[in-house]
């Protein structure tokens, strides 16, 4: 993936780009302006982990959907047995989705987790127990996502190329077909 | 095969709005043949995931379509693995306009209605009690979320002095405490989703909660005492038929006892602070 976002497009959802960063970069500004200013750790807790949780519904509901069609989510059948669910829009409509809305969603989302990763880090030298705890209830959030999309995206890179596979199969059947009927 | 018939599809997407590019969806889709991908799946009816279920898209006013694996386009092999942990289907992506500009509270309606009749499933007396694989079908993670915060919240103002300290201990000790009594049912042999359990755990923490409510509003000792035992009995009560129906009978003991034992301390927490 490249540092830079593709040229020549612009946005195609700004608002859902806004809000897709908009609780990321809110929890994490949060996180890091009142560890300096702020002697409250219950008011630091519940607001970033609140902030971590909302940006953890509106990527899996709302940007994901619209900015890279990929969903994904959870059931339990009648069987009890615990089934994932991943679904992706089909080839066409992906191919026709906004590359800079795409670049963007999956910067920020492993942008995050590392830069809660690295907080992470920060507070396990200072042997800061609590700060630890946020840390890590942010990043199991952020992980979780990362997960489900990247592994609706490898599916649906697998389904692009079954598809190839028999588009391509088929059309060779056919102009075979079509070979030995002038035969 | 039908699939080149869209070769004039126009590539830069900024023009089109999402209600135009949706319904243009639907309408390839509706032309092409059965071997293009289908939108096969309807989106689901409102069902939990991780932590909330709903997404905004799912049509609240279209009929009720079934869901198949049959709906899986051709060009995918079946999905053959079960694994333990479920297995992955993919389907096509069939969102009809109405349900994404569907506003925000609508949703968030449609959520916190989920909570609330998790709850009652869990905490109130109800005829599934006895089947708790379909009770709690539609679990969900922000209940037990509040739920927990909540709890460690009260008693971090019930709490006269290091009030951080026991909000982050309460909020780490249940946290933790409900993945491990998890992990011991399911190593107990008993038959019980990691999520539905821990999503059961969290809502059986209400009563506790409205205990540690009253405890904090009115500081009489023998009224916290009772309360307590009030809303642990209760919150007991409330979890016994889940985790004694997963496992073995005769392991019903040691499955049940960490989660009373953890309620109990819980209780203490709420009793002692001052």
């Amino acid at each position: 993936m490249d540092l830079n976002p593709p040229p020549g497009e612009n946005y195609a959802n700004p608002r859902i780009c806004f809000f897709h960063v908009l609780f990321k970069a809110g929890a994490l500004a949060f996180y890091i302006l009142s560890a300096l200013f702020s002697d409250s750790f219950v008011i630091i807790f519940v607001v970033t982990v609140l902030l971590a949780a909302l940006d953890f519904w509106v990527v899996k509901n709302v940007s994901g959907r619209i900015l890279v069609g990929l969903r994904w989510w959870n059931e339990i059948d009648d069987n009890g047995e615990s089934v994932w669910k991943f679904e992706c829009l089909d080839q066409e409509s992906l191919a026709r989705m906004n590359k800079k809305d795409s670049w963007l969603f999956w910067w920020t989302l492993y942008l995050t987790a590392v830069v809660w990763i690295f907080f992470g880090i920060f507070s396990l030298i200072r042997f800061q127990a609590d700060y630890l705890l946020v840390v890590g209830v942010c990043l199991t959030l952020s992980i979780a996502n990362i997960v489900g999309f990247t592994k609706c995206r490898k599916d649906a890179k697998k389904q692009i190329q079954q598809f190839a596979s028999q588009t391509i199969a088929s059309r060779f059947s056919s102009t075979l077909q079509s070979a030995f009927s002038v035969v | 095969m039908s699939y080149n018939e869209r070769d004039t599809v126009p590539l830069n997407q900024s023009s089109q709005s999402d209600i135009d590019e949706i319904e243009n969806l639907i309408n390839y889709t509706v032309q092409s043949g059965p071997a293009t991908v289908l939108p096969a799946r309807p989106p689901s009816p409102p069902r939990a995931s991780i932590p909330v279920s709903s997404s905004p898209f799912i049509p609240s006013n279209l009929p009720p379509l079934p869901q198949k694996p049959a709906y899986v386009p051709p060009a995918l092999p079946p999905p053959s693995n079960p694994n333990a942990n479920g297995q992955q289907q993919l389907t096509g992506f069939g969102s009809p306009p109405n349900t994404l500009t569907e506003p925000v509270w609508d949703t968030v309606k449609r959520d916190l209605s989920r909570i609330v009749s998790n709850l009652k499933l869990v905490v109130f007396p109800n005829p599934f009690r006895e089947d708790p694989g379909k009770a709690l079908r539609d679990w969900d993670l922000w209940g037990p979320f509040f739920f927990i915060v909540f709890l460690g919240l009260t008693l971090s103002w019930s709490a006269s002095v290091k009030k951080s300290e026991v909000f982050a201990v309460a909020f780490a000790l249940l946290a933790t405490g409900a993945v491990i009594l998890t992990l011991n049912v399911l190593l107990l042999g008993g038959h019980i989703i990691f999520f539905q359990s821990l999503s059961l755990l969290g809502y059986c923490l209400f009563p506790l909660d409205v205990g540690a409510l009253i405890c904090m509003l009115k500081d009489n000792v023998v009224l916290k005492i009772v309360v307590v035992c009030v809303t642990l009995a209760w919150s007991s009560w409330a979890a016994y038929p889940f985790i004694s129906m997963a496992v073995n009978p005769r392991r019903k003991a040691l499955a049940l006892y960490p989660v009373l034992l953890m309620y109990v301390s819980v209780g203490f927490l709420i009793i002692a602070i001052n």
